[in-house]
């Protein structure tokens, strides 16, 4: 082996290089196929992260790192607790700081029509005051009373003016993106409720010790001012516990939170949770929408994975002859084994960094997508960007080596295998990969398939599910069926040859695909995969549309629906006050109004969400689509429905509770055991919601503010003109009409899959890329018959026209297969991995007609890219290299 | 007098140019009470808070030593401060979160041994965090309070509570009992600052307290409880205003002596160094009888911050008259550390306040004091 460095450096540069050189364009794809592989996982990863990191700790910024944070299972804390608190804590030196937090939106533009999606800041309330203890301490504390005003020379400011400032009512201190530019009026407009304020930008809030800036979106305003402003008085959204400095800090934490849970009660009066522990809750209300993503983004990594192995392939067989002639010339197997497989790494690295820039690029597509589906259905999130770090950087590098690596193993074992005397006849089969023609080997994946769907989906911390079965079922599915696709290919061309008299140029192309190459095949897997993950999305989203669709017209029955303006994203606090929603019932047009309330509440520490609205309204004047219907009308009489409570199938799902089934519910006013009467559908969110009487809801949290208030006119009202009169009066209330509001659901809807849909782009477009590439392939391995076929008299027309029938009979029979596989697929995505995650029940519509244009479309890019290389093909001159 | 500082948000004040000084307002009590000669004191209401005045302290400092080891000993400050906003103020209670008053609180141990000072400020608005009763002394910010707990039963002396702490590192509890009467400081009640009418204060001393508690000192195996004894002095003064026009400071002293009698001495400073006409010394005899004497103020050594670059008269030598033998006598004030500067970094307003021991001109110990310095680093408005 002592000779075998040299002759391998020879043959990579003599041998590897040279190639690639002479088919720039083909390594070009090559890399291409490799980075968009791994540019695709990388920038849904990315885009992942953001959406859970943006997810922020708010007091943070100004406070730094809290050792405990106390917050109600439900509703409020009332002020009186942090005297309590302060006493309990006697012997442990901390400080309280208490916090009120909302969300609030810049008003809509009086003309624009409504609609969701206005950014939404969160506003802290915190103690001005305290705060300067924290930053005294030598913590990271923020003092804004100091720093508010840089436009003063911070010198001549005296006592009178300090508590001018002080007491000047409610002003904001914001993150830098929201100051406002120099010379422009400081003030922010903000909606919170159903209310307009024009607070004065006090100050922008400076970076803690230890330069963490502040998030953006954070607008911080003194605690008593935002008690006001958003109508709570005396109530405390949450207490957190800073320990002071000092020795023993790990064991006085423990001793604390000890202390601090023993004190809540039974009940409890408070959650004892850390910052760390609220963002891991963030994370995992979207865990199981990112692990889906994660997924899919793997998918169009395993499509790229085929391609490469086919690429590799065909390059070996092409290279035939030489490699025979190396291997008369005495050169090792090993050496020729170990050439062929740093080609493919080189590839692979190569596609790795491109894939790296380009998933950087795309994540800043993705991010903004995968934030407002975030925003929408889970909290408010203001990202914006999304950066990797170095482990970005080396996973990207590993996928794009790791996957280049593995699909180059079989050809390089292949090319240094090649006997030197077979090598030398040009037309030698290529290599066969024997294993892959087996049709049995693709029917028992696909049985393997089947039982993967029947297995339980893994449960998430936090009340999630993973359905790691459904997943496997939808990998080994497309591998059977791609294993599959090469029998049916030639099965089929074999047929419509048998079948009579065919044009001469479709005739050379069915005889092509009557005996299809390892690369036919492995062109119409990678065809097929992705033509069936594409089909069965569509599915998915096709049956979800529908059911929500249907869903909405029998529950949206009201004439009206009114939020506060400022209800922007799932997380929203903003509410309509008691005397707003007394008017808005009281207006002559109306003659029901359904008053919704809702609460987040958390269940024995997993989040969800508590709604109330008069249940015999409700009954007489909606149709609830039930799961399980309640056996009497007790649940809709408000007499007698005080222990019942209506579920959703999510939250029936996530809790595991049926008809019959307690549910213990915190409440300000102590926790209340509810029996569940009845399941309903709801594709709200898959946290669940748990539905009661308002009246009891009111009662039990000491609040009558409505999320939402819906109006059923008289009869002969216009809703478009109650509307107009209704915004003219109420100009802090976003107010739909029936049909605008089922628009806007179904807008939000697509949102939410347009993520999906990119990636689908993206795999048809890489399997379309393989197609061509496959095509190339094989018009260089048949110069010499095209040659022959020339001076037969072909034209170069009819040659290309040829091709073009290859290669679009290839896509067809891929597509057409792949639409079959796509309706198991589309039942797996349905009845397991949607289920198994969000705990929905969708009926299962096939989109037809979407399908239809797929498939016309995947077979046309086919047939085009065919036409196109085969007009190519037909001008190549015998000898010609690739 | 032992005043405290301003306690404002510090910045506010101590950034205030001294140009700014000259034109300090006579009109600055407007709207606030100015204490008023005659005053009626009642007991235990006027040892309680006074929200119709601007500004109000309760001041304690003391020295102290471990019962198990005597030759242990530490020096104590412990303040509580209030300040009004300007008129009006709101007319229903202040709530959790009140905007009306602030208030500061400052503490501080100096360990003599290791020369160890420790200290501590806080900064609360009235509400849950902060307050003071006004019926009687009960005055807390966060976690420090400092109360006046009636006698047990009939004839039984009424205690003063002192909760405090260093961050986690120092837990003090300590309870006072007095060895001699309330003292009522200045002509008539009124304790005069300045030329101004405004300029003045009620100023009650409780000048030697028996001290007697527990100081909890962490450490990283652990606490350690010391039992300490010890005397220490309460001073609780209220005013609308501190300081005379002109004046940039002062220079306080309290001493105990070790034949009974204490001397207070304030030196209001003015810009070019020289002492206010209003300045003050006092002797309280045994019996809690005053009698304010003529001194003089020689600093012999001057100690610069190396935090704030201030430079503190920390050795000084105080020449008066002793009115019981008429005869002249020289306090000499050696502090027991130098670094006993509270720097600033809540309030702002860097001052330094220490644990002192007071030499005859023999070089005798005549008894322990503590010194206060403020308006070194910049000049103070009040």
């Amino acid at each position: 082996m002592s000779g075998a460095r040299p002759v391998l450096a020879l043959l990579l540069a003599r041998f590897t290089l040279r190639h690639a050189r002479l088919a720039p364009r083909q390594t070009a794809a090559l890399v291409a196929i490799v980075a968009l592989g791994v540019a695709v996982f990388l920038a849904i990863r990315l885009a992942n992260r953001a959406a859970v990191a943006s997810f922020s700790h708010f007091t943070e910024a100004l406070a730094g790192r809290s050792d405990w944070v106390l917050q109600p299972p439900a509703g409020t804390l009332p002020e009186t607790v942090l005297a309590e608190l302060q006493s309990a804590l006697a012997e442990h030196p901390a400080q309280l700081l208490p916090v009120v937090e909302t969300t609030a939106t810049p008003p809509a533009p009086a003309d624009s029509a409504p609609g969701f999606g206005r950014p939404a800041y969160t506003v802290l309330g915190l103690d001005l005051i305290a705060l300067a203890n924290l930053a005294a301490a030598g913590g990271p504390g923020a003092r804004l009373l100091d720093g508010a005003e840089p436009s003063t020379d911070g010198r001549g400011r005296d006592a009178a003016e300090f508590w001018n400032r002080f007491r000047a009512g409610p002003q904001a201190w914001v993150s830098p993106d929201l100051a406002p530019p120099p010379g422009q009026p400081v003030f922010l407009e903000l909606l919170i409720h159903e209310r307009t304020h024009r607070l004065p930008v006090a100050g922008v809030i400076p970076a803690a010790a230890g330069g963490v800036s502040p998030p953006p979106g954070l607008i911080v305003v003194d605690l008593p001012e935002l008690q006001r402003l958003t109508g709570r008085p005396g109530q405390l959204d949450r207490v957190e516990v800073i320990l002071a400095a000092g020795p023993r800090r790990a064991a006085r934490q423990a001793e604390v939170g000890a202390l601090l849970t023993r004190l809540a009660g039974a009940g409890p009066r408070w959650e004892v949770t850390t910052p760390g522990a609220r963002r891991e809750t963030a994370a995992e209300m979207t865990r199981a929408f990112r692990y889906n993503l994660t997924v899919l983004s793997l998918l169009a990594l395993l499509v790229g994975l085929y391609l490469i192995f086919q690429a590799l392939d065909g390059a070996v067989v092409r290279r035939r002859a030489e490699t025979a002639v190396l291997r008369s010339l005495g050169v090792e197997e090993a050496v020729i084994r170990r050439a062929w497989l740093i080609e493919a790494g080189t590839l692979g690295a190569a596609g790795g960094i491109l894939g790296v820039a380009l998933g950087w690029a795309g994540a800043q597509v993705a991010v903004r997508a995968v934030g407002q589906t975030v925003n929408a259905l889970y909290y408010a999130t203001s990202v914006s960007s999304a950066r990797p770090d170095a482990a970005d950087l080396l996973l990207g590098l590993a996928l794009g080596l790791g996957a280049s690596v593995i699909a180059g193993w079989g050809p390089a074992r292949a090319a240094a295998r090649i006997p030197p005397a077979q090598a030398l006849a040009r037309h030698a089969p290529p290599s066969e990969g024997g294993w892959s023609r087996e049709p049995r080997i693709g029917l028992g994946l696909l049985a393997g398939a089947g039982a993967c769907a029947t297995l339980p989906p893994v449960p998430l911390a936090g009340g999630g599910a993973f359905p790691l079965g459904g997943h496997a079922a939808a990998l080994l599915g497309i591998f059977g069926a791609g294993l599959l696709a090469g029998p049916v290919l030639g099965g089929l061309a074999r047929l419509a040859r048998a079948g009579g008299q065919v044009h001469a140029a479709a005739r050379i192309a069915l005889g092509h695909l009557a005996r299809p190459s390892g690369r036919h095949r492995l062109a119409a897997a990678a065809l097929l995969a992705a033509t069936a993950m594409t089909a069965g999305m569509a599915i998915l989203v096709g049956s979800f549309e529908h059911t929500v669709e249907d869903w909405i017209r029998r529950t949206l029955r009201a004439d009206l629906y009114l939020s506060s303006a400022g209800a922007q994203s799932a997380s929203t606090r903003n509410r309509i006050t008691p005397e707003t929603w007394r008017a808005l019932a009281a207006h002559p047009a109306v003659e029901a109004a359904a008053i919704v309330a809702a609460y987040p509440v958390r269940i024995g520490g997993v989040a969800t969400t508590v709604s109330g609205t008069d249940l015999s309204l409700l009954r007489r004047r909606a149709d609830l689509p039930w799961l399980i219907a309640p056996r009497d009308e007790t649940p809709f009489d408000a007499a007698r429905n005080v222990g019942l409570a209506l579920v959703s199938e999510s939250f029936a799902a996530r809790f595991r509770v049926a008809p019959g089934d307690p549910v213990r519910l915190p409440t300000p006013a102590g926790t209340r055991t509810l029996t569940v009467a009845g399941v309903f559908t709801d594709y709200g969110n898959e946290r669940g919601s748990l539905l009661v009487e308002r009246a009891h809801l009111a009662a039990w949290f000491g609040d009558e503010q409505a999320a939402s208030v819906s109006l059923f006119l008289r009869p002969g009202a216009d809703p478009s003109g109650v509307r107009a009169e209704l915004l003219r009066s109420h100009s802090g209330l976003g107010i739909y009409t029936n049909g605008a509001l089922r628009e806007e659901i179904l807008r939000i809807f697509r949102h939410t899959f347009a993520v999906t849909h990119a990636l689908e782009v993206i795999g048809i477009a890489v399997a379309v890329a393989g197609l061509a590439l496959t095509l190339t392939s094989v018009l260089l391995d048949r110069r010499e018959e095209l040659t022959t076929l020339r001076a037969l008299g072909f034209t170069p027309g009819e040659l290309a026209l040829a091709t073009a029938l290859e290669g679009a009979g290839l896509a067809l029979v891929a597509t057409i297969a792949g639409l079959s596989v796509s309706l198991g697929l589309g039942w797996l995505l349905i009845h397991v991995i949607n289920r198994q995650s969000f705990g929905w029940t969708l009926g299962f519509v096939v989109p037809w007609g979407q399908l239809a244009w797929l498939a016309a479309g995947i077979v046309a890019a086919g047939a085009l890219a065919s036409y196109a290389l085969g007009r190519w093909g037909a001008r190549l001159p015998a000898d010609a290299h690739e | 007098m032992n005043c405290g500082l301003p306690f404002l948000l510090p910045v506010i004040l101590a950034l205030a140019p001294a140009a700014a000084l000259a034109a300090d307002p006579a009109t600055e009590a407007e709207d606030f009470a100015v204490p008023q000669a005659g005053r009626v004191f009642t007991f235990p209401r006027d040892h309680g808070s006074h929200p119709d005045f601007r500004l109000e302290w309760w001041y304690v400092t003391g020295h102290l030593a471990a019962v198990a080891d005597p030759g242990r000993r530490f020096g104590f400050q412990a303040t509580f401060f209030r300040q009004a906003a300007p008129r009006p103020h709101a007319t229903e209670p202040a709530g959790a979160f009140g905007r009306d008053q602030l208030f500061l609180a400052h503490m501080a141990l100096l360990d003599v041994r290791s020369g160890a000072f420790r200290h501590e400020e806080r900064l609360h608005r009235e509400g849950w965090a902060a307050g003071a009763a006004t019926t009687t002394l009960d005055v807390r910010n966060g976690d420090w309070s400092l109360r006046l707990r009636p006698g047990a039963g009939p004839g039984e002396p009424e205690r003063l509570d002192l909760r405090g702490g260093i961050r986690a590192e120092v837990a003090l509890r300590l309870s006072f009992e007095s060895r001699k009467p309330l003292v009522v400081f200045g002509e008539d009640g009124v304790s005069r600052k300045g030329a101004e009418p405004t300029a003045a204060s009620h100023y009650l001393t409780f000048t030697r307290l028996a001290t007697t508690g527990v100081l909890r000192l962490a450490g990283p195996e652990g606490p350690e409880e010391v039992a300490v004894t010890g005397e220490a002095w309460l001073d609780h003064e209220f005013s609308s205003s501190q300081l005379g026009s002109g004046q940039v400071g002062w220079d306080w002293l309290s001493v105990h002596l070790r034949d009974g009698r204490e001397v207070m001495l304030y030196r209001l400073r003015r810009a070019d160094g020289s002492a206010d006409p209003a300045s003050r010394l006092t002797w309280i005899d045994a019996a809690g009888r005053t009698s304010v004497q003529p001194f003089t103020w020689e600093i012999q050594r001057l100690w610069r911050s190396a935090a704030t670059d201030a430079a503190y008269p920390t050795r000084v030598r105080v020449r008066t008259t002793d009115p019981a033998s008429g005869a002249e006598v020289i306090l000499d004030v050696e502090p027991l550390a130098e670094d006993q500067e509270l720097t600033g970094a809540l309030g702002g307003i860097p001052y330094w306040e220490g644990a002192c021991r007071i030499k005859g001109a023999d070089g005798a110990e005549l008894g322990r004091g503590y010194l206060e310095l403020t308006g070194h680093a910049r000049p103070l408005r009040l």
